[in-house]
């Protein structure tokens, strides 16, 4: 199946306004029986499901994304502040999570399914 | 993995036909004989107490012990077991049937307790030279670990440079009794950085004191029973989440690690309670590429003291938790109170692979020696 064809196949489904989601907000959405946070991070907007897969956690409703902490070899093992604005922590546990790509920091293997949230037009919409 | 031996078909090696290398055993230093190896001024301290009583691994302005705190009973153990040469070592563990025997101290267990720094070091420094002269011998089975000194990590360093070539010096002992900040501190990274240079392992290992640290402050304890149980293994846990959790194992890939006397128990526990707090704070910690339990298990863990369930399967059981198959060391702590004949662990039902793993194939890969004790790293 082309990509294209499998786009068609696919629902879309609207969430909101453009207004609705400005840059550095984060909103749950339902849409069916799906919680859905979207994110607008730097413009783009990223969809990740409202449920951490590490004890069912409102994963998306917590306090807006920000950075995390890293060491690296190459700066003697110092802390660095990095990611800022994409790293959401899961409100139960904190345990966080990367939203441009759904991957778990501290499980890389973790990776969370990813909505595709666009705009078209005035509205924003999720294709699921 | 480790399976209880079931298939009654595979008949049980016999102990005499396994390798035996013994991953601790203490040899007993004295004021008296580290003399003629000890520098000035220090020297003048060690000839000033070399005639003072010696209670069991305690003797005042030398390994300071509780001794004092307590009522002694008479008893028919013979708790206060010593050796003090070379050739004694080696006869007492071929009664025991060990080919191969890792030499720790009795007295400086403790010598992280001693105040001066530069005492320390010094007694360190005359340990390593009479440990080296007096008892390391790849052909007698007797093999060294050079003792460095936690007060001065800069000159443990050249310490382990000093003996990284010698055949008889198999490891590094970290002394843990006592001892002030733990081992993860980067205070210590010369020693690692040294130890990783010259592909020599890391011990650790414990012994007990009252010491106002954790967890030796254990003045709170009426008894020996329970201040031993914290000494040695709560002592082993907490510098192992310390090593973890500052990264020891990301700053050293290279490095071995290995504690002994703590039991193996314990291991299974602090795995899962250190990748469930891994969850919630991964940030603390973010130069571990993996979860913590990765790290523990490249670590290597000495039986003794051996657990001894009614059902000795449950250790089987226990080690498979934690891989124990492939890092698993057999210790006897020769000749200690609480030493563990290899009887013991020779009857908890292992395949008889995984029982010459604990045996002494776990341990070869630690101290990388062959089975005649020499080692595999020297270079030239």
């Amino acid at each position: 199946m082309t990509n294209n064809a499998e786009k068609k196949r696919r629902q879309e489904y609207v969430i909101g306004d453009v207004s609705n989601f400005p840059e550095g907000s984060h909103k749950v959405v339902k849409v069916g029986r799906r919680e859905i946070g979207v994110f607008n991070v730097g413009g783009k907007l990223y969809g990740l499901p409202n449920i951490c897969p590490h004890q069912t956690g409102p994963l998306c409703e917590g306090r807006p994304p920000l950075g995390t902490l890293v060491a690296r070899g190459e700066n003697d093992w110092k802390f660095e502040w990095v990611s800022e604005g994409e790293i959401v922590a899961c409100p139960w546990h904190g345990l966080e999570y990367h939203v441009p790509t759904g991957r778990c920091l501290a499980y890389p293997n973790v990776v969370l399914r990813s909505y595709e949230v666009f705009r078209d037009g005035d509205e924003v919409k999720v294709r699921l | 993995m480790a399976e209880v031996a079931t298939d009654k078909r595979e008949r049980r090696e016999r102990l005499e036909d396994i390798l035996v290398v013994d991953c601790d055993v203490h040899v007993h230093e004295s004021p008296k004989e580290l003399i003629p190896y000890c520098e000035m001024p220090w020297r003048v301290a060690l000839e000033n107490i070399k005639d003072v009583q010696e209670f069991y691994l305690d003797i005042p302005g030398f390994s300071p012990g509780t001794t004092a705190y307590e009522a002694k009973f008479p008893t028919g153990q013979e708790a206060t077991r010593m050796v003090h040469t070379a050739s004694q070592m080696r006869r007492e563990l071929h009664e025991i049937h060990v080919d191969i025997g890792i030499l720790f101290p009795d007295h400086f267990l403790k010598l992280p307790v001693i105040s001066q720094g530069d005492y320390a070091s010094a007694l360190a420094r005359a340990y390593n030279a009479w440990l080296l002269e007096e008892w390391c011998s790849p052909e007698n089975g007797l093999l060294g670990c050079i003792l460095a000194c936690p007060q001065d990590p800069e000159d443990a360093a050249r310490e382990i440079e000093k003996y990284s070539g010698e055949p008889g010096m198999v490891g590094v002992f970290l002394p843990c009794a006592g001892l002030e900040r733990l081992w993860g501190h980067r205070q210590y990274d010369p020693i690692y950085e040294a130890a990783q240079e010259a592909d020599l392992p890391v011990l650790m290992h414990s012994v007990t004191v009252i010491h106002p640290v954790f967890p030796f402050n254990t003045q709170g304890f009426e008894t020996e029973f329970g201040r031993h149980i914290c000494s040695h293994t709560f002592s082993m846990m907490a510098n192992i989440v310390h090593m973890i959790t500052t990264g020891v194992p990301v700053r050293y890939p290279g490095l071995r690690v290995a504690v002994t006397e703590a039991g193996i128990s314990w291991v299974p526990f602090l795995m899962h309670k250190m990748d469930k707090e891994y969850i919630e704070r991964r940030r603390e910690v973010p130069f571990l590429q993996d979860k913590p339990s990765t790290y523990l298990k490249k670590m290597y863990f000495a039986t003794q003291p051996v657990e001894e369930p009614e059902n000795l399967a449950d250790l089987v059981t226990m080690m498979r938790l934690y891989d124990g198959e492939e890092n698993t060391i057999f210790a006897s702590d020769w000749p200690h109170h609480d030493f563990d004949h290899p009887q013991k662990v020779y009857q908890i039902p292992f395949t008889n692979e995984v029982r010459r793993k604990v045996f002494g194939e776990n341990a070869l890969k630690l101290f990388n020696i062959d089975a005649s004790g020499r080692r595999l790293n020297l270079r030239g």
